[in-house]
């Protein structure tokens, strides 16, 4: 799921802080906000609009970040929102919100570890790409001339 | 084109991951796993019940049989004719003089006496009824209680604290909801009535026979937590013109006047 890859430039110390620093955001975010997921999505949002006008390691690692904490709040909303119902408007609690629960602690735990993981990594000045939103990444974020 | 390729691949084997990890789960039965029952998660019908037994407590109840039969009466054809089942309406008439009515969690519904006393038609009050089963219908007890006392208060509260509970009924008996949930139960209560055939223009003269009486401070509960009654009247007139109105009366007039007469002995 997650890859180690080369780089077009050896990134310089301080944007491979700034760059880990990104993934900081949404793990210091998901422990202030873990009952409303929409809290590290908006966090990570801030430091990316914060960041996009940075070089291009560290815009990359900004963006990637933010779109792997958009897919988590898509999945975790709905299960807030399903809680919240069965809780406040008698919804009956079934399996299937079990499974769903289950399913989406799975995947928060997995991004959890990942992020670490990419914020260590990246503190290294190592480029790290994870499945999916890497290569996404790679559509949107585009080197610009300073960084050739 | 290669890496727009190597996106769609590796999201469908995401998302493919995911439901496939869901559907896996979705095949043991977490019901028996964690022994769950239904009711106890239930926290609307249990702060209802809570709530319930504090109306009990401090109001006098009526149990008299006919004047019950004689409510459930004006309350079925609006329950039939919108597919609302019977059983779930607690219909409850309580002895008060204040002109009020009030719906509170799990379905239950207060009439106070003194509401009947002061509606002319026995339309004005079955528009009160529709308008109290709208707000439950439409979930929007639960709603104003959770905006207006907070959602970790509401779970605590289901354990009965006494002073919160009083809180919590004075909450829905003496205060209104948002103005747009308001008008959403007027229309609400107006479509019902002309589903069941019941001419919904006495609602609007009881809105404005209540809009007279705003200037009077206290004591009168359904007058002063819903304001702007002239408003009010105006909209549901507006709302049914041009529209087919039926007629329906579930009592004569001389029914009707024995049954408030009967209420106004209960007082």
């Amino acid at each position: 799921m997650i890859q180690n890859l080369n780089f077009p430039y050896k990134p310089s110390e301080h944007e491979a802080e700034k760059a880990s620093n990104s993934y900081l955001m949404s793990l210091v975010a998901l422990v202030a906000g873990l009952p409303l997921p929409i809290i590290n999505l908006i966090a990570t949002f801030f430091f990316f609009i914060a960041n996009r006008k940075g070089t291009y390691f560290v815009r990359w690692h900004c963006t990637q970040a933010l779109f792997s904490q958009a897919g988590l709040l898509c999945m975790n909303s709905f299960g807030f929102w399903w809680t919240i119902d069965i809780i406040f408007y008698n919804y009956p609690i079934s399996g299937s919100y079990f499974a769903y629960l289950f399913t989406v602690i799975l995947f928060n735990i997995t991004e959890f570890i990942s992020t670490i993981y990419l914020a260590v990594t990246t503190r290294k000045g190592k480029h790290v790409e994870l499945w999916f939103f890497g290569p996404l990444t790679n559509l949107i974020c585009k080197p610009d001339a300073s960084a050739q | 084109m290669h890496q727009l390729n190597k996106v769609i691949i590796q999201g469908i084997v995401l998302l493919a991951l995911f439901f496939g990890l869901f559907f896996g789960l979705s095949q043991i039965d977490f019901i028996k796993v964690f022994h769950i029952k239904q009711t106890k998660l239930n926290t609307a019908s249990k702060l209802g019940d809570v709530l319930w037994k504090q109306v009990e407590e401090s109001e006098i109840i009526i149990h008299n049989d006919t004047l019950q039969k004689t409510l459930d009466s004006l309350i079925s054809p609006i329950l039939e004719a919108n597919d609302i089942p019977k059983d779930s309406i607690h219909l409850h008439l309580v002895e008060n003089s204040q002109v009020n009515a009030f719906a509170m969690p799990n379905n239950h519904l207060v009439v106070y006496t003194g509401l009947i006393k002061d509606c002319k038609k026995q339309e004005a009050l079955q528009a009160v009824l529709g308008h109290e089963i709208a707000h439950i219908r439409k979930n929007h007890v639960m709603q104003k209680l959770s905006k207006e006392i907070g959602l970790s208060v509401l779970l605590s509260a289901s354990g009965g604290n006494g002073a919160l509970i009083r809180e919590i009924l004075k909450t829905l008996s003496s205060s209104a909801y948002d103005r747009a949930l308001e008008k959403e139960a007027d229309l609400t209560a107006v479509d019902y009535l002309m589903k069941a055939n019941i001419n919904p223009k006495p609602m609007a003269d009881f809105m404005y026979q209540l809009a007279q009486k705003d200037v009077m401070p206290d004591g009168f509960g359904w007058i002063s937590t819903h304001p702007e009654s002239e408003d009010r009247a105006q909209y549901i007139l507006s709302y049914v013109k041009g529209k087919k109105i039926g007629n329906k009366q579930m009592l004569s007039s001389k029914g009707w006047e024995t049954f408030k007469e009967r209420i106004a002995e209960e007082d």
